[in-house]
């Protein structure tokens, strides 16, 4: 794991992350671009997955749906990638021994193999199920997979902050 | 009562007491906080959207409406509540606080502008994206977004 440790050291020392880190505006400014993302991304990720659930919009085509809307959750993914990176880059090492931290990024890459596996398996045959106002069982696990996987990315990402205070 | 008075009152409920004797009570509040957040901006933002004529565009905007309402006021109920009991923890911080007072302001705002100018637009919809909807669209996206950006900076000044 020293590797991973070297890695953080090294974006820590960096010009940029010493400068987003010592800056007093930089910080608060991409923290708050980081939230706006959060309801981008996750706001548009719920609707499809309360759509999946059959609990909104169940008479509109769940392909449709995801069609309009994935673009959307793409951009909120690119705003909090940037944005999540570049708070990371000021407290690299901070992150690294975070627990909070630590659980968020396991929760991401779960959180990230949810949709690639339902767009894989379930998702391939909606031509069958479009229509369907409370969708196949696999879909609607999805949906739930889905929905309490980001909250848990919420709520440890709130969390990093309230860790750093206790180790300190 | 005044309104100094309301604060120091809200602060000496019960409530305000375990929020601020708790070690783990302000964040677990501020948590709930968030997660209503996102619920709340996702269906703010995908009716706005849609006045503005992006995101679900094949969708009536009526419809969206009727089925995002109940979203909207739950995830705004939750909002209020969990706001209200995080400024029951420290409530003459926020009384003072130019941010947290800007917030209110712009709260109060853009539930007004929801409820009236917006709820017609959204009425009144014929099917068009007219002047009329990109402009209550775009104006309810940015007091939103301004009441969200005043939330983060009580924690700041």
């Amino acid at each position: 794991m020293t590797f991973l440790f070297d890695i953080c050291q090294f974006l820590n020392d960096s010009a940029i992350g010493t400068a987003i880190r010592e800056s007093d505006l930089m910080f608060p400014i991409i923290e708050s671009v980081h939230v706006l993302g959060i309801t981008l991304l996750v706001g548009t990720v719920a609707i499809l997955d309360l759509r999946l659930l059959g609990l909104i919009l169940r008479r509109e085509p769940v392909s449709q749906i995801a069609g309009q809307i994935l673009p959307w959750t793409w951009a909120g993914f690119a705003i909090m990638f940037a944005s999540g990176f570049l708070l990371f880059w000021a407290e690299a090492v901070k992150c690294y021994g975070n627990p909070a931290f630590r659980l968020k990024v396991l929760l991401l890459v779960l959180v990230g193999l949810n949709p690639s596996i339902f767009h894989s398996t379930i998702y391939r045959r909606v031509s069958e199920w479009d229509t369907a106002s409370v969708t196949p069982a696999r879909a609607r696990l999805a949906a739930v997979l889905s929905l309490s996987l980001w909250s848990g990315v919420i709520v440890t990402g709130r969390a990093i902050a309230y860790f750093k205070s206790a180790l300190r | 009562m005044s309104l100094l008075g309301l604060f120091r009152w809200l602060g000496g409920t019960p409530v305000g007491a375990l929020i601020r004797d708790s070690t783990w009570g302000f964040a677990i509040v501020e948590m709930i906080h968030l997660l209503a957040l996102a619920v709340l901006g996702g269906t703010i933002l995908i009716l706005d959207l849609r006045l503005i004529g992006l995101g679900l565009r094949r969708q009536p905007v009526r419809l969206l409406a009727r089925e995002l309402s109940p979203w909207f006021t739950g995830s705004l109920l939750v909002m209020v509540v969990s706001g209200t009991v995080l400024t029951s923890g420290e409530t003459l911080k926020c009384f003072y606080n130019q941010a947290f007072r800007w917030k209110m302001l712009l709260l109060a705002a853009a539930i007004a502008f929801y409820y009236t100018l917006h709820w017609k637009v959204v009425r009144s919809d014929g099917g068009e994206v007219g002047i009329a909807s990109r402009l209550a669209g775009v104006i309810s996206l940015m007091l939103w977004l301004s009441v969200g950006v005043a939330g983060r900076a009580i924690g700041l000044i």
